[in-house]
């Protein structure tokens, strides 16, 4: 797996004045150059890619920037301008020369010719012309590309799962299965403020940024909605400067606050002690129970010193935690802590997620001999009609054997054996008509090969938000108790009241009956 | 949103065995929780959320009230367990001095014991395994009594005194003890918490306590999934069309046009789920909570005030009539859910009423439900206070973010009267000479039919952002009618409770399919447009247009609950069986014209492609079409 390519030039694009919506939230119908798709080489197979329109040749090569893989090379001017999700042939680029130019100029090496990238051209020489017209973006320096045959790809808009799949393992990532589940269970939604601790691989941030997203915050207007947001902490100091790098070539800022810090001493406070107010919390730790305490309402009493206690969470609601751990001994410690903590409805998941595949299972004497086809009977029917079948030709070849020596016929005959005979009906259903793979068969589903039994375990906890005797006094006043009994009861009721509703409802239809009959007869009565 | 609990919103009142109960807090209302008591509902109102609340022992001549149970009482026990170094036992009498204590099976019977000194702290076997009902001395008449006492401290004197009164408590085992406890507390302590209606909480009860079906037995994991595959989110300021001023005496060619290049960030639904899953699907795109507004003066009145506006609003007609004007008016006026008294003392100038065929949905940030019956079933929306049935509606996100359309619009809208019917004309005088009932169904019907030619045609245009579906449907005649909506790139995720539907779909995308329909060996699509392609009707052999779809996949997902206790952390014994519900996930492609190679660089192949010379077309198609299998699907 190649890291993306990810030039300056990217970097200057978005730091531009105009704000530029990220490529994960927004990234409009067509490919645009300088941001960021995915290239799906085969089913597991991502690359991620920033496009570049150049204006002459790049690294030696005449089409600009070129990827090179081994379904072909693609450049990117190819690329640009397409609809996602488009399959793109390779081109036919000049990939042996270059090289060669810088290193050997004169050099004209025999190997060339049998490398399969020249292989290709020449099986198949044509078929250009359409492609060449989809890059019309390419400028004028820039050589027109040539579609060749050796493969096509496919180009993706970036997603957070398509991001996860491509990531290569930095470390411990956060899978589709346990971030949907996460983000489901801490209620991320538009609006959130959302504090992830341990950013690691960013998949968890660029899932979580998806589920907060509602606007990007502007300088212009400090009033109006609340903005979601995600603040993200990194002890790691190389991947806080990878991740960094990622946010802004992603066009996230302003939607992910990345700091570079030991949350279990310093907590989680952004800007010199001001409060990220959180909804919902994840976090991906080591030890989470240290940076629990940083997590309080009030100030926990595990904390020395005497200054003012500047709580991270949202004052006005009930916070939720994800706690992201691989032991359970991690657990035991986590969940003693939110305990101790004054966190309530304290529950522990895991998550087992299985990828299913549908195969054609294919059995039986009648089909071809093809990969992936069993060439033994299909049921007990087919098993007594070949062994019958068997039996005659045995009964037959000894009948002829026999008669042999008595007519003296030459060799007429079958060879013994099934072996043979089927193979010539199976030839023969071959050559039929209607005979396809993908219709034949029993559909059957089947698991991987290797399945992930175990990723981590999953704490969830709520924090309820603070309820002091003043809140519960103007609570109280604001909705004072009493008329109660002018109101029918709500919920489930006792038999006594339900009985006594029951009797008020008849009396009361009673009475509107009678009020009917009354007018009724008031009305006959009138003309 | 969800800060406190207002007055008349849904909540799920947790109880102490587990149970919810879900209903609207309406003020000055009595609440009844059954056997745990009762309780005004002023007393939860205002209150925050997930506090546990305690009823307290009535007062003569007083209602009952409440005490907000501190979350270090809640976990008492567990704390007080993990303060006794063994951890082996949970509280129980003598317990708590037994330094280390091990579980010793000998044979058929089982005891704790002391490791220090080899006491044995408890013991258990058959001839001591006694009923329950036998050694409790206390008769159920007395419990009774018990219960309805005036002292009952919250039903904790109740489980005190059972527990005193069970006469083999001494030879329990500590763990039997705990259970005990436990199954007593369940049944009589007065506790219970107050939980918001949020897509969560909502999914979960409908699953776990009412009919599993009417959601499809779609679980948390499997909403999660659906949602994230299908990359459902926030999809960009909302964005109206203009109001076109139609004065009513003007036919159709007033209605706005659809610009397409402001349609963004809208997806399709096939929900058979009674709006479950359009409920999580609104709520991923944030329109699904009514805005709370932030000073907490507003916070009371205005929902106060919901219940009373909606049962007048009802009663006349044409007062109705101009309710609906406003309450789809394309501009978003007052914040929503918030429909103040303030209004009514000193009105505000009055915006002039929208035109007929002003487009009440916005372009942007939608979904749009397309529903086998004349009319959608999103009956669970009611739960966030949104009926798409009733006609005068107080402000809801939704009413500008839902779209509908039955499958006869979408296919065949020739077919289909409020389409195809032109919209009324009527000039001022004649209006004017109507009755105001009938000029309201004049009035009515133009809307109508603006809003369905709208709907009908911004479908149609198609380049939509995802397609989710959690419907009972056959998924490939949904997929064949829906894939040319969709914009390139665009995610599918089909929840299904059963695999053999998601499997049959995935075969329309197998290897062999997508080999046969790119190389061009089959005879209908040869000489086809890129258009008609897309378009594809089907046929026996391929249902579906193999390359419009990549990535298939099918996958399901299980949580797996644990207990968490100290020295007892196991997963749970039992959880929901049922339906498992698998998800497929694909991606919208957009194939290219003609016929397309795919070979692939293959270190085995190398030689094999070497080994073709130039001319040898023959051969050079075999190669082709056997190595072209592996480069489309290497995992095959």
């Amino acid at each position: 797996m190649q890291p993306p390519i990810a030039p300056q030039a990217t970097m200057a694009l978005t730091t531009r004045q105009e704000q530029k919506i990220s490529p994960f939230l927004e990234p409009g119908l067509q490919t645009k150059a300088s941001s960021l798709a995915i290239l799906q080489l085969s089913r597991d197979n991502l690359l991620p890619v920033y496009l570049q329109a150049t204006a002459g040749e790049h690294d030696g090569y005449a089409e600009g920037v070129v990827v090179n893989t081994r379904y072909g090379s693609f450049p990117h001017s190819t690329m640009i301008g397409v609809p996602w999700g488009s399959q793109i042939r390779a081109s036919k680029v000049d990939t042996g020369s270059r090289g060669r130019k810088r290193k050997r100029p004169t050099d004209d090496d025999p190997d060339a010719a049998a490398t399969p990238q020249t292989a290709n051209e020449t099986e198949a020489p044509a078929e250009s012309g359409t492609q060449a017209e989809d890059a019309g973006n390419a400028t004028a320096g820039v050589k027109q590309a040539v579609a060749a045959s050796s493969g096509f790809i496919h180009i993706l808009p970036p997603t957070p799962e398509i991001w996860t799949m491509s990531l290569p393992h930095r470390t411990q990532v956060v899978y589709t299965p346990d971030y949907s589940y996460i983000l489901h269970r801490i209620r991320a939604r538009p609006g959130s403020v959302v504090i992830e601790a341990g950013a690691g691989s960013g998949s968890f941030s660029h899932a979580a940024v998806r589920a907060v997203y509602n606007g990007y915050p502007s300088s212009t207007t400090t009033t109006g909605k609340r903005k979601g947001k995600v603040f993200s902490y990194e002890y790691h100091e190389q991947r806080f400067h990878k991740m960094q790098k990622e946010i802004v070539e992603h066009g996230l800022e302003g939607l992910v606050h990345l700091t570079h810090r030991d949350v279990y001493n310093d907590g989680f406070l952004v800007d010199g002690g001001r409060s990220p107010g959180a909804d919902a919390i994840f976090l991906d730790l080591p030890a989470p129970w240290e940076a629990l305490p940083k997590l309080s309402r009030r100030k926990p009493e595990s904390i020395p010193g005497d200054e003012e206690w500047v709580s991270p969470l949202n004052f006005k609601k009930s916070v939720y935690i994800c706690t992201f751990s691989p032991c359970i001994e991690q657990v035991t410690r986590t969940v003693s802590a939110l305990r101790r903590l004054g966190w309530v409805d304290i529950d522990m998941v895991e998550i087992a997620n299985r990828k299913l595949h549908t195969v054609r299972d294919r059995v039986g004497l009648h089909l071809p001999v093809d990969r992936g086809v069993n060439n033994t009977p299909k049921d007990v029917d087919e098993a007594i009609t070949r062994l019958a079948e068997i039996e005659d030709r045995f009964r037959e070849h000894a009948r002829l054997a026999k008669g042999a020596a008595d007519e003296d016929v030459t060799d007429l005959a079958p060879p013994p054996g099934g072996q043979n005979s089927s193979k010539k009906a199976m030839n023969d259903v071959n050559g039929k008509e209607g005979y396809h793979s993908w219709v034949d068969g029993r559909l059957v589903t089947r698991g991987e090969p290797e399945i992930k039994t175990h990723t981590s375990y999953l704490v969830f906890a709520i924090l309820p938000r603070e309820w002091t005797e003043e809140d519960e006094a103007a609570a109280l006043a604001r909705y004072p108790v009493g008329s109660e009994q002018l109101h029918p009861v709500v919920g489930s009721l006792d038999k006594a009241a339900r009985k006594k509703e029951r009797r008020e409802l008849l009396q009361k239809q009673g009475n509107r009956k009678a009020r009917r009959k009354e007018r009724a007869e008031k009305l006959l009565g009138e003309p | 949103m969800h800060s406190t609990i207002r007055p008349n919103a849904w909540v799920a009142l947790k109880l102490p065995a587990g149970m919810h109960r879900v209903l609207q807090v309406a003020p000055n209302t009595t609440i009844s929780l059954g056997k745990y008591g009762s309780f005004p509902a002023n007393l939860i109102i205002g209150r925050p959320y997930h506090l546990t609340f305690e009823i307290q022992d009535r007062q003569p001549g007083e209602a009952p009230r409440l005490r907000v149970v501190s979350p270090s009482e809640l976990h008492a026990e567990a704390l007080a367990d993990e303060a006794s170094p063994g951890c082996a036992t949970p509280t129980g009498p003598g317990s708590s001095e037994a330094a280390v204590i091990s579980a010793v099976t000998t044979g058929e019977e089982f005891s704790l014991v002391e490791t220090e000194s080899g006491n044995v702290v408890a013991r258990s076997n058959a001839e001591q395994l006694l009923d329950e009902t036998a050694r409790q001395t206390l008769t159920q008449d007395e419990i009774e009594a018990l219960k309805r006492g005036d002292g009952t401290n919250a039903g904790k004197d109740v489980i005190e005194k059972l527990l005193l009164s069970h006469t083999a408590l001494d030879q329990k085992t500590s763990f039997s003890l705990a259970k005990y406890k436990l199954l007593k507390t369940k049944k009589y302590i007065r506790r219970f918490q107050v939980l918001p209606i949020d897509v969560p909480n909502f999914a979960n009860w409908q699953l776990e306590e009412r009919d599993a079906s009417k959601v499809l037995d779609m679980r948390a994991e499997m909403i999660g999934l659906v949602g994230c595959w299908a990359n459902v989110h926030y999809g960009g300021e909302e964005v109206f069309l203009e109001d076109p001023q139609a004065t009513t005496e003007e036919g159709e060619e007033k209605l706005p046009a659809i610009q397409e290049e402001q349609l963004r960030g809208r997806w399709l639904v096939v929900d058979d789920t009674c709006g479950a899953l359009v409920a999580a699907m609104a709520e991923r795109m944030g329109v699904l909570h009514p805005e709370e507004s932030d000073s907490d003066s507003e916070e009371g009145q205005g929902g106060e005030e919901e219940g009373t506006k909606a049962m007048t609003t009802g009663e006349d007609a044409e007062d109705s009539d101009t309710e609906m004007a406003e309450a789809q008016d394309p501009t978003p006026s007052e914040p929503t859910g918030d429909a103040t008294p303030a209004d009514a003392a000193n009105p505000k100038p009055r915006k002039p009423r929208a035109s007929d065929f002003a487009i009440p949905f916005s372009q942007t940030n939608t979904i749009t439900v397309i529903h086998s019956a004349s009319q959608p079933n999103l009956s669970f929306l009611n739960y966030w206070g949104f009926d798409i049935t009733s006609p005068c509606h107080l402000p809801h996100p939704l009413l500008n973010h839902l779209l509908n359309l039955t499958w006869l619009q979408l296919l065949k809208p020739e077919l289909d009267t409020s389409y195809f019917t032109p919209p009324l004309v009527a000039d001022a005088e004649t209006l004017a000479g109507w009755k105001p009932s009938r000029r309201g169904n004049f009035h009515r019907k133009r809307r109508r039919w603006a809003r369905i030619r709208h709907i009908v045609d911004s479908t149609r245009a198609g380049n939509f952002s995802g397609l989710v579906c959690a419907s009972t449907m056959d998924p490939i005649s949904i997929l064949k009618h829906t894939l040319p909506l969709l914009a390139g790139g665009a995610p599918v995720a089909i929840y299904s409770p059963t695999i053999e539907p998601l499997a049959q779909l995935a075969d329309c995308f197998s290897v062999s399919r997508r080999t046969a329909w790119t190389s061009g060996s089959v005879a209908e699509v040869i000489n086809k447009s890129a258009e008609e392609l897309e378009r594809w009707p089907g046929t026996d052999d391929f249902p579906l247009n193999p390359s419009l779809l990549l990535g298939t996949s099918i996958q399901t997902s299980r949580a797996r609950r644990w207990q968490v206790l100290p020295g007892r952390t196991h997963p749970l014994m039992t959880e929901r069986g049922g339906a498992e519900g698998y998800v497929f996930t694909a991606w919208r492609a957009k194939p290219a014209e003609g016929r397309v190679e795919a070979k692939g660089k293959f270190k085995r192949r190398k030689t094999e492609a070497g080994a073709v010379t130039v001319g040898a077309e023959a051969a050079a198609g075999v190669v082709k079409a056997e190595t072209g299998d592996a480069a489309v699907e290497p995992e095959a």
